[in-house]
């Protein structure tokens, strides 16, 4: 029988405690991946009834009802690939939740529909950049920019050619949320009165609302 | 003085008129070749190739694509513009407004901005609902009305254009950057020929049907007999296209409305030589009011006759000052010009002669009487003011609005059927449903009063007296005409 010899701070206390670190680390690793699963479900977002508002449009939307049965969940499109950056996401994300709080305690109320639209562009704007900064790496979780074959005879070749320096969010916004123009066409008032019209608001009362929310 | 004042005016609108039967010639367009040709444009070219090979084929036969006017000079837009939007990297907008395209085609625009075409919206808003909507639904008016006159074109908050407005090429659009009307009306994008905005189609596609029988009129006229025979030969895609000299085989609606003939240039004021208001319910003849800044508004001669410097309403409710007036005569001798380089002087009064003889007779013998009338049933509470809620205010707008204007229109560009057309028409529902109907309306004693007082008693209708008078028309009482 051959006998390892091991150093001599390698004791007993010191095997039982590698043993329990090492399962812990395994279980919080497991733990990290399932609570990313979970805090990506559409489920959990849609658990905050602002985020239930956000869904609706989605729920319209060709990532929601696909031709294919493929379906992209909230974290498939607005959650990183990979443990650690998606609990990095996560974290980040976390923000809202805090703002969710904040805003049933003292306001704003992110719940009410009006809040909610009249906040919105921001919230895009945000989400765009996101996308942006990390040349939309979600979407081509699922999407080969060298495989979009399309309904038109010339969509690859846009997309091979035309779209060759561009990631998909660049041309491909408001498809799945409610339409928000681009950051640079963007006109609050114009927006504020679609708002308005919508809820049958008086004329002048979304920049108040804007004002008490901010 | 009174008399010298009015002679005074006369011959001041003989002079402004000089200058309004001879407007600048249809520019070449005069901004500096380096204005066009944008190098981010070429990208949209690329791939719209690709994704809208049909319209971006249409653009490379063009005119524009030849002169190096590419999708971002036209569609070029400014952040703060309403109607701006971002795709693909530019700033664009859907929208191309007479504005917009009045950048290089500068003379065109200032035409256009003031004709009545541009308005074509803005003086019916409205009235066109109680006829869309209570006939229609507004979706009549999106998908009907508006193809023609135009829509108000919203863009909605978040920068889309409501489904509602648009697409619309209406020729009184108004848009977005506040401009009226629509190029790509006439002009069909992307284009915009010049020789299919010479065809005759590109005006019926709206002057048809009841409204506008222009396209009926036309093609039963001799002017639309010899179209068809020689349209080969009418030269469409000539640069200039002055009658008598770059073609003569016939006249096209161009020809006569905005068309180029001897010393007369060419004009984007199309309505600038009609003398008669024939879309009316009683034509009367109009002056052709020229405000300071460049609008323009019709006034019936039944009006005074405004001075230069008065200030008077314009056809948006505004004030303008008035810089010059045209008279109706004067507004008859532009559009005879065209006449002109084919037909005599005689020729050609004649023929204005027997037109003005049938607008007058359709005032005299119908339209006025049906107004009187009218205007004495609503003023006693006879008729509801709401209009359409009663037969007798169906048959009035028929009697005017379509037959009338059959009859009108066919006289004034020649269609001896459409003349008759529109007059058997007119006297049927005269005749047959309105004197019936005012009797309803107006009860027996106090309808036969009105009839006594607007119709019978009228030359006009002297024949309505004597009832015992035969003739074997309708197949009875042959060989007996009994003078009562």
């Amino acid at each position: 029988m051959i006998k390892l010899p091991l150093p001599a701070f390698i004791t007993r206390h010191v095997l039982f405690a590698l043993l329990i670190g090492g399962i812990s680390g395994i279980g919080f690793i497991l733990f990290l991946i399932e609570f990313d699963h979970y805090t990506s479900s559409e489920e959990f977002c849609t658990s905050c009834h602002s985020m239930e508002l956000v869904a609706e449009p989605y729920r319209e939307s060709a990532h929601y009802k696909p031709v294919s049965g493929v379906q992209a969940s909230c974290g498939d499109c607005h959650v990183s690939e990979g443990v650690l950056s998606a609990t990095w996401d996560h974290f980040i994300g976390g923000k809202d939740l805090l703002k969710q709080i904040k805003g049933a305690l003292i306001g704003p109320d992110y719940d009410d529909p009006v809040v909610n639209a009249l906040h919105l562009p921001e919230a895009a704007f945000a989400a765009r950049k996101w996308f942006k900064d990390r040349n939309s790496a979600t979407c081509k979780r699922c999407h080969n920019q060298a495989a979009i074959y399309g309904s038109r005879p010339d969509t690859l070749q846009i997309h091979l050619q035309d779209a060759k320096q561009k990631s998909c969010i660049e041309c491909h916004y408001n498809i799945v949320h409610r339409s928000v123009p681009d950051e640079k066409t963007f006109k609050r008032a114009a927006w504020n009165e679609m708002i308005e019209t919508e809820f049958g608001l008086e004329k002048g009362s979304a920049q108040k609302i804007l004002a008490e929310s901010r | 003085m009174k008399y010298h004042l009015q002679s005074l005016s006369c011959a001041l609108t003989f002079f402004m008129s000089v200058f309004i039967v001879l407007p600048l010639q249809a520019d070449k367009v005069t901004l500096d070749s380096s204005s066009w040709g944008s190098a981010e444009g070429q990208a949209c070219v690329d791939c719209h190739s690709k994704s809208s090979a049909g319209l971006t084929h249409q653009w490379k036969n063009s005119a524009h694509a030849l002169a190096n006017v590419n999708c971002l000079d036209c569609h070029q837009a400014y952040q703060e513009d309403v109607d701006a939007i971002e795709h693909e990297g530019s700033i664009i907008a859907t929208i191309v407004s007479p504005k917009d395209c009045g950048r290089c085609h500068e003379t065109e625009y200032q035409q256009q901005k003031g004709s009545v075409h541009s308005k074509a919206l803005t003086i019916i808003q409205n009235r066109m609902p109680a006829l869309s909507e209570h006939f229609g639904s507004p979706s009549i008016n999106d998908a009907g009305c508006a193809k023609c006159h135009g829509s108000s074109v919203k863009v909605r908050g978040d920068g889309t254009l409501d489904p509602a407005s648009w697409p619309n090429s209406g020729i009184g659009r108004i848009n977005p950057d506040g401009s009226l009307g629509s190029c790509s009306s006439c002009h069909g994008r992307h284009q915009f020929s010049k020789a299919q905005a010479r065809e005759p189609a590109a005006c019926t596609y709206c002057h048809s049907g009841p409204d506008s029988p222009d396209k009926e009129v036309y093609e039963s006229s001799k002017h639309g007999m010899m179209y068809e025979s020689h349209k080969e030969r009418m030269n469409m895609d000539s640069d200039q296209w002055t009658a008598g000299k770059d073609y003569s085989a016939t006249a096209t609606c161009v020809s006569c409305h905005m068309g180029a003939a001897g010393n007369m240039k060419s004009t984007h004021d199309v309505g600038m030589r009609d003398a008669w208001n024939l879309n009316a319910s009683v034509s009367t003849q109009q002056y052709l009011i020229i405000f300071e800044d460049g609008d323009k508004r019709e006034l019936s001669t039944s009006e005074p006759l405004p001075r230069r410097g008065e200030s008077i309403s314009k056809m948006d409710g505004s004030m303008g000052k008035v810089k010059a007036v045209a008279s109706p005569q004067r507004r008859r001798d532009a559009m005879s010009k065209t006449c002109l380089e084919c037909h005599s002087k005689g020729f050609t009064n004649n023929a204005m002669a027997q037109f003005d003889n049938v607008v007058e007779l359709f005032n005299e013998k119908y339209a006025r009487p049906a107004q009187a009338i009218m205007q004495e049933l609503y003023s006693a509470g006879l008729l509801t003011p709401l209009p359409f809620d009663e037969p007798l205010e169906i048959t009035y707008w028929n009697l005017w609005h379509s037959s009338g204007t059959l009859a009108r229109h066919g006289a004034a560009m020649g269609s001896p059927s459409m003349t008759w057309k529109g007059i058997s028409e007119v006297g049927s529902s005269f005749y047959g449903k309105f004197i019936s109907q005012v009797r309803e309306a107006a009860g027996q004693d106090k309808g036969e009063a009105l009839i006594k007082k607007h119709i019978t008693s009228s030359k006009h209708h002297d024949w309505l007296n004597h009832p015992n008078k035969a003739n074997p028309i309708l197949g009875f009482g042959q060989g007996k005409v009994d003078n009562d």
